[in-house]
């Protein structure tokens, strides 16, 4: 008898009870929300799956933007409501998220979602229903392309790469060069064709193109040829954890420490210097952001950041942080939270001061703001000069 | 159309496409194969209808038919070469399967150079992607119109299987599954069934594939890793297998609750973690366990009981 406590109907009915107890708070909320003077935003972030490392310091980033926000008065007697979906780091997830957020929160400007590929799937539902996107971290080709409510404030990798090899081809006069790259990942795709249109139209040698599978661990085959051709430079598109595997075992190999590794977006992350210790040291990548720039608010915004989560902001969450601010600033400019004002709004910001720097949108709706090139010393990404 | 409706419109659409491939998988499951092949032939039917929906002017439905008939045309070499083996074996070489598509598919451009004169002609994009033009659906009769040929599938799939279930073929499936050699021994030419059983889950899952094209739109390789097929079994072990009840209900629950749990923010997926786990482990035959139905029937019996609840 002892066992029946237990049996299924029991069990099934205390989940209900929790859930009717979990209901009815979410319910009050819901009707707070009806008042006047809450803006809802959304925000779709991959919090679970594949790219939670990012969506994570996305969703942090933009609830700090928005205490800050609504803390200033910033929007008068206006709050912004944010609400976060997760879109489990697939396009499944984005689309299901953007049809919630619109039809039944009536959201009136989303952020997000993480991933560029989701982005494609997921923004056109925003698009047919007039409501604002503003991507903080879609890099890949054909995003603002969808339409005109499509904005986003992260350089495109066709941006950031040319200057990257641009300055490092100054400073370090190389000739040639050899290119290692992630076939399979989107990310790390697009920064190999950026790099590659880079080279070409900056007149630099491609000595040999190798291409490696996400979560490999062995690199030691491509790194052999590579070093066999003597370049003066390796160009390497991965993202973290392979980036990591790859210098360590390049410099094992015997790659002298004056052949750098120049690097995409993916090494934007301080797991590389963990994980790859004294072989990151050198390695130069261009950014969107640095932790060290001395932008308006830049100071305040990592040390609030470090105090809140207890760790360093990374370039995702500037860019998120900076994104909840373009929209705050489109809705304080518009006056009304009516998303196509918003829009309007959107598209005419011009060097409104963020944490990325001077800011501005040009009349495709990509994001104008000056790139940085970084490079690792002693473990730290720092300005490189 | 209603609001609910309207408002988890694409919720249900991948319900749908989610039960047509649970019981792509719940076939061979019902013939004691496990073969977790269903992703890659989902891809085979998503990409042949991208490439056609881009490269020409082929209409739709067209394009579905061809990702069936492509599907069938490669699982029945397939089958042929793989249903010797048993057990974990199948399922590994199923899942070989899976991944030699989803490589191809990244690389589709590469084998597609080696054979035309054009080198810079792109039709698989790699690790990017075929992305179709979005079009905003018309409503026809209370659905959106790239919502009513999947409903459509579904039900002609169901209808299928209801009426194999008794017939000879789902007796003749299911004795496989209890007993493989007495079942030959009863003159049933046990290879034969295999792969019939075989290729019509793949035809299944290809078409599943072809109508998920639209609603996701875009169809990159990343869509058919290793975690799809997972999950396509899941639905089918989750609901159970000796029904075909038990797949569309696994898709159906497996795919609404997350969603359903969305207000539970951060904490949705330990509660959605909690429910699969409860309900594998007081239900392990599957939600469409009679014991389940006799459990319905005796709280409809009690109307004391319904007042509580």
């Amino acid at each position: 008898m002892k066992a029946r406590f237990f049996s299924f109907p029991t069990v099934l009915m205390l989940l209900f009870v929790c859930f009717a107890a979990i209901d009815v708070s979410s319910a009050s909320a819901a009707s707070a929300s009806s008042l006047s003077g809450e803006i809802p935003i959304g925000a779709v972030w991959s919090m679970t799956g594949a790219a939670a490392v990012y969506g994570s310091s996305q969703k942090n980033a933009s609830e700090l933007a928005v205490d800050e926000i609504n803390k200033s008065g910033m929007l008068g007697a206006g709050k912004i409501k944010l609400i976060t979906e997760d879109d489990r780091s697939t396009k499944e997830g984005a689309i299901t998220a953007f049809d919630k957020l619109i039809k039944e929160y009536k959201v009136v400007a989303i952020l997000g979602p993480t991933l560029s590929n989701s982005a494609k799937a997921a923004d056109p539902i925003a698009q047919a229903a007039k409501v604002p996107v503003l991507a903080v971290s879609n890099t890949a080709g054909g995003i603002v392309e969808m339409g005109d409510f499509i904005f986003r404030d992260s350089l495109s990798e066709m941006l950031v790469q040319p200057n990257t090899i641009r300055e490092t081809k100054n400073k370090l006069g190389y000739k040639k060069v050899a290119i290692l790259y992630g076939n399979d990942d989107v990310f790390t795709k697009g920064g190999y064709d950026a790099f590659k249109k880079a080279l070409n139209d900056q007149g630099i040698q491609i000595l040999a193109t190798e291409t490696f599978n996400k979560n490999d661990s062995d690199f030691s085959a491509q790194l052999t040829k590579i070093k066999g051709l003597k370049p003066d430079a390796i160009i390497v598109s991965a993202l973290a954890e392979e980036a990591a595997g790859i210098m360590s075992q390049g410099r094992q190999l015997g790659i002298p420490d004056s052949v750098p590794f120049i690097g995409g977006n993916g090494f934007n992350s301080p797991k590389l210097a963990q994980l790859a210790g004294p072989a990151a040291e050198g390695a130069i990548t261009g950014a969107a952001w640095l932790i060290s720039n001395d932008t308006p608010g830049n100071k305040a915004f990592v040390e609030a950041y470090h105090k809140k989560f207890g760790a360093n902001p990374d370039q995702f969450a500037a860019q998120a942080y900076t994104g909840v601010y373009i929209l705050a600033n489109a809705i304080k400019t518009a006056g009304s939270s009516n998303p196509t004002a918003i829009r309007d709004a959107m598209a005419k910001i011009k060097d409104m001061d963020t944490v990325l720097g001077k800011f501005s949108f040009d009349a495709h709706r990509e994001p104008v703001h000056s790139p940085v090139v970084q490079i690792i010393k002693n473990g730290k990404f720092v300005l490189y000069k | 159309m209603p609001e609910f409706v309207s408002n988890n419109i694409s919720t249900i659409n991948f319900i749908l496409i989610n039960i047509a491939l649970g019981l792509s998988i719940y076939i061979t499951l019902a013939t004691g194969l496990l073969s977790l092949s269903n992703a890659g032939f989902m891809a085979i039917g998503a990409y042949t209808v991208a490439i056609i929906s881009t490269q020409s002017n082929i209409p739709f439905s067209v394009g579905l038919v061809m990702a069936i008939a492509l599907g069938v045309a490669l699982a029945l070499p397939i089958g042929m070469l793989v249903l010797g083996l048993r057990d974990i074996y199948l399922a590994i070489a199923t899942l070989g399967f899976g991944e030699i598509v989803r490589i191809i598919a990244l690389n589709g451009d590469k084998v597609v150079h080696l054979f035309s004169q054009n080198k810079e002609l792109i039709i698989f994009n790699g690790a990017e992607g075929i992305t179709l033009t979005y079009k905003t659906p018309t409503v026809i009769l209370g659905l959106p119109d790239t919502t009513w040929p999947i409903l459509i599938y579904v039900m002609v799939i169901i209808y299928i299987l209801a009426t194999l279930h008794n017939s000879r073929f789902g007796r003749i499936l299911a004795s496989i599954r209890q007993d493989e050699t007495a079942a030959s021994t009863l003159g049933v030419n046990v290879v034969h069934y295999k792969l019939l059983a075989f290729v019509l889950g793949s035809a299944i899952a290809a078409g599943a594939g072809a109508l998920s094209a639209p609603i996701v739109r875009v169809i990159d390789p990343h869509n058919y890793v290793f975690s799809r097929g997972v999950d396509i079994l899941a639905y089918a072990v989750l609901g159970g297998m000796t029904h075909w009840v038990g797949p569309i209900l696994g898709a159906t629950v497996l795919t609404s609750l997350p969603e359903a749990l969305r207000f539970l923010k951060d904490q949705r997926d330990i509660v959605n973690g909690l429910i699969i786990m409860l309900s594998i482990i007081y239900l392990p035959a599957g939600l469409a366990d009679p014991r389940i139905w006799g459990l319905f029937k005796r709280l409809v019996s009690f109307p004391k009981r319904e007042q509580v609840s």
